[in-house]
């Protein structure tokens, strides 16, 4: 391992979210300031050490190899919400070491889980950089940074690889460096649109930006206890639907489509696929909403639609609390907790292209067992994937179950409900936000207990960075010499 | 510049490394899944898989709108096809490998008939090393330029050189009336570009660019004669062996050794004056009555190699001055100086360079890469306006990564020293590692 190598771009990392932090000031100082102090202070620190780590270790090769590339990921989240909570601790806004760092966590992350009893209270700029981190994080810590760092070249690619959600990544254009600002320039138009869309419905400039931060990253923080029932309004419910829904679509296919090639979306196996899982699930949803609610059809229609599109894209936005609704509904939500949506995109869960290949390599195991002699392939957008895919997709879906197996038992140990475990634990994993029981959709996770806000913020992380980055970081061959 | 690679074998895979980290865009085309994995792994370039002779391929390869188009499969016919279909779709420039050398002129064509601009043949420029090679023994690499006005050789220090444990200062003071400019030193498995500071050690492969005419004296220098080579001993009839066979048979007593009776007698036939003997290369006892304790050169060139460097350390023990090996594995080239054999010869990676300098050709003038070593030989002209025309050499701040080889004004060269001042319209041989060609290409704007 060459940790000077990893040093120097882990500190070049914290110089770039520093310096996204000293963007939050103009806006603390405008609604007041009474955060200024510890927003500049944070963000001094940030890009002080940064600058410090970097010029230090700067003449280190940026030849990365794989080792290097799992370690600078995993440390490069760990350590900028470590910074990135500064601001809350050093306000008094969250006094908690733990509660801050949950909550910085959950936003880079875009988990979107809180600790906060009363989002409200806090000052502009908080909630600010509350919504900024879902942002940043939501396409990446790391792929900003390749988008900014020229000198990383081949080792950009094994950071990439270790960031980016999917089963293959995919690149779209020769250097590695030109996909991660093509990436970067479809997110900041799909947020800039959101933003003047939801202006028009009504909302504050304020308003409209932070939501848009959480809508594209799929994070699901809002400025508002209520979330987004506070603003009760059908045309920005709409809208978010929308937004939600094309932060949980590869990106590649946006760039595609804006280039002039919509056909790509009806052509990719896993776009379909999503698109018909919303429509079945909105509709086996709103068949599981309570009539005597004394809600409108449309409304309902409308309530059924946006809980499954946040729930499945784990952006975790609330317009009702489903936790009144059958329990067939509930139980469906928890199933798209654990799907998730597409590769490629802002969103977390074990991504749908996964689960269609588990589907499609059961459908042919069974076959294999009258036909024991067939060559049976398992397709994908018309190719047949190899066996190494196959086993890696395997593979990932079991340490997803048994690390929420073992973390449920572990909030369960600790006094939680089953109810609550599962659906926190769930939530934590799939970077969703808002669970079941006394973490649901209006509840909040203040009441947690250390030990459980802890195992939560692993799971955040491991679900985040696609299971492997963070659980190879465990095992004896990866340190080994 | 847009570069499609179509195959990822050795050659591909090395012009695809360097290019790329001259920051180029690189799109690489192979049938394999593996090859290409290879390829992503190591290189930061898009891959795409498919046949890179079919059109449907091309197209995914987006070589409508490439500048330049490199077809280095192990088939000739697919190289051909692939060419001739980018050159329909709008490619600027196409390069293709031949293995066959007489793929076109058989049929009496060149390769620009079908708008493809060169094509490389690997055994040729592989044959073509070898024989430079020969012709200046005491050095492991030679590359001529400047119209073979300057040379720049590779020299390895070993024990008797009067160089080793000097500093470069002072060397370059005692011996002010042999001008040379050390540009490289291999040491291990790093490259080094030298300061005045740096340390000769034993075991050190020295890169120094020089006069030719002043070549003699500077081997002196080094504690190596140059030898006067009279009788040369090739083993393996190979396409490389038959051709240096031939450069080499007007001007010394060649002989060549091949086990294959068809071969050996189709060679007996084309070769006028070498001297073509039927046999093994291990058999010790036909070297020895055919006289290898004489030979001042002997060359391995079977398609085997690990037989070639087995034979070349043979005949090192027996007292060769020079053995050069052909090895197909680049992997084993920085090995030659471990060894004890003289140079290591690779027909793929011969044939890279080449490539990178047709490619290069129009941007910046490369002149060589140099076997086992990360550097790369450019040239590059000054105008009014460049930073390197502004201060004396000594003080202008080149990248660490690259050194100011020599300077060609009008027809005359100079080696720089310290305060030599670079004019408008000279142009200046450079020697760069490949991560600081753009820092050095800057000082040229």
């Amino acid at each position: 391992m060459r940790f000077r190598s990893v040093l120097s771009v882990l500190g070049f990392i914290l110089v770039v979210v520093g310096i996204l932090m000293s963007l939050v000031l103009p806006v603390s100082l405008y609604y007041g300031g009474s955060d200024a102090y510890a927003l500049l202070l944070s963000a001094l620190l940030m890009i002080v050490v940064g600058l410090l780590v970097w010029f230090f270790n700067k003449k280190q090769s940026k030849e990365l190899g794989v080792r290097e590339g799992f370690t600078i990921v995993g440390l490069g989240w760990v350590v900028a919400s470590l910074f990135g909570c500064l601001p809350f601790v050093l306000s008094g806004a969250i006094p908690d070491f733990t509660d801050a760092y949950f909550e910085t966590i959950s936003g880079f992350t875009t988990t979107g889980a809180t600790i906060l009893t009363d989002i409200e209270v806090l000052p502009h700029g908080l909630l600010f950089w509350r919504s900024l981190t879902q942002w940043i994080g939501g396409l990446g810590i790391i792929l900003l940074s390749i988008a900014i760092l020229p000198a990383l070249g081949v080792g950009g690619m094994q950071l990439f690889q270790a960031e980016v959600p999917g089963i293959s990544v995919e690149k779209l254009t020769p250097r590695i460096i030109q996909t991660a600002r093509i990436l970067w320039m479809v997110y900041v138009l799909l947020t800039v649109v959101q933003m003047v869309l939801l202006t028009a419905g009504g909302m504050t400039l304020f308003d409209a930006t932070c939501h848009s931060f959480t809508t594209v990253s799929t994070g699901g923080f809002s400025t508002k206890n209520a979330s987004i029932a506070h603003y009760q309004s059908a045309y920005i419910e709409q809208v978010i639907i929308v937004f939600m829904f094309l932060a949980g679509t590869s990106f590649a296919l946006h760039y595609r489509a804006l280039r002039g090639e919509l056909r790509g979306y009806s052509r990719d196996d896993e776009f379909t696929f999503y698109a018909i899982l919303v429509v079945l699930a909105s509709l086996i949803i709103f068949l599981g909403i309570p009539i005597e609610s004394g809600e409108s059809l449309g409304k309902t229609v409308q309530a059924a639609v946006f809980q499954t599109v946040s729930i499945i894209t784990t952006t975790g936005f609330v317009t009702a609390d489903y936790e009144l609704w059958y329990p067939a509904a509930q139980w469906i939500l928890l199933m798209l907790m654990f799907a998730g949506a597409c590769t490629g995109s802002t969103a977390g869960g074990i991504k749908l292209v996964r689960i269609l290949v588990l589907l499609k390599n059961a459908v042919n195991q069974l076959k294999m067992l009258i036909h024991p002699r067939a060559i049976l392939p398992v397709r994908h957008n018309g190719k047949s994937l190899e066996q190494e895919i196959i086993v890696d997709v395997l593979t990932y879906f079991v340490l997803f179950v048994l690390i929420f197996v073992v973390s449920t038992l572990v909030m369960t140990t600790l006094g939680m409900d089953i109810v609550s475990s599962a659906g926190a634990v769930a939530a934590s994993l799939g970077n969703i936000g808002p669970g079941l029981g006394s973490v649901g959709a209006v509840d909040n996770y203040a009441h947690v207990p250390l030990i459980g806000k802890w195992v939560l913020m692993f799971c955040m992380l491991t679900g985040r960075l696609e299971i492997f980055t963070i659980i190879v970081l465990f095992t004896p061959t990866f340190w080994k010499r | 510049m847009k570069i499609v690679v179509i195959g990822a074998g050795e050659i591909g895979f090395h012009t695809a490394k360097i290019l790329s980290q001259e920051k180029h865009d690189i799109i690489v085309v192979d049938h394999s899944a593996a090859q290409l994995e290879r390829v992503n792994d190591a290189l930061d370039v898009m891959t795409v898989q498919g046949i890179g002779s079919r059109l449907t391929t091309l197209r995914r390869a987006q070589v409508e709108t490439a500048d330049v188009v490199i077809a280095v499969t192990s088939s000739d016919d697919a190289n051909f096809a692939a060419c001739v279909f980018s050159h329909k779709m709008g490619a600027k420039r196409k390069f293709m490998r031949t293995n066959d050398a007489d793929f076109f002129e058989d049929a009496g064509v060149n390769p620009q008939d079908f708008g493809i601009d060169m094509a490389v043949s690997p055994e040729r420029l592989a044959a073509k090393e070898i024989v430079r090679l020969i012709r200046r023994t005491a050095a492991t690499d030679i590359v001529e330029f400047a119209e073979g006005r300057i040379q720049l050789i590779g020299i390895k220090l070993d024990q008797a050189s009067p160089l080793i444990n000097r500093k470069l200062r002072d060397v370059l003071k005692d011996y002010s009336e042999v001008p040379f400019r050390a540009v490289a030193i291999s040491r291990g498995l790093r490259t080094i570009i030298p300061t005045a500071d740096d340390v000769f050690r034993k075991g050190d492969q020295v890169f120094v660019i020089s006069k030719t005419e002043m070549v003699p004296e500077m081997l002196k220098v080094s504690g190596k004669e140059s030898v006067k080579i009279e009788d040369v001993m090739i083993l393996g009839g190979t396409a490389i062996g038959q051709q240096v066979a031939a450069d080499l048979e007007d001007e010394v007593s060649v002989k060549l050794i091949e086990s294959s009776k068809e071969t050996s007698s189709k060679l007996a036939d084309v070769l006028k004056k070498t001297m073509v003997i039927r046999g093994e290369g291990k058999d010790l006892d036909l070297l020895a009555t055919e006289g290898i304790m004489d030979m001042d050169a002997y060359v391995a060139v079977t398609r085997d190699e690990e037989d070639n460097i087995i034979s070349c350390l043979m005949a090192k023990h027996l007292g060769v001055k020079k053995a050069i090996a052909h090895v197909e594995k680049t992997d084993y080239i920085p090995l030659a100086n471990t060894i004890g054999i003289d140079a290591l010869v690779n027909k793929k990676l011969s044939a890279a360079t080449e490539i990178l300098k047709l490619v290069r050709k129009g941007e910046i003038l490369s002149i060589a890469t140099l076997h086992g070593v990360d550097a790369e030989m450019i040239e590059m002209i000054a105008n009014h306006k460049s930073a390197v025309t502004k201060k004396p050499v000594r003080d202008l701040k080149f990248p660490e990564g690259g050194i100011i080889g020599c300077v060609i004004r009008n027809e005359e060269v100079i080696i720089p020293v310290g305060d030599t001042r670079i004019l408008s319209e000279d142009r200046v041989v450079v020697l760069t590692l490949p991560r600081s060609i753009h820092e050095v290409e800057k000082f040229f704007h």
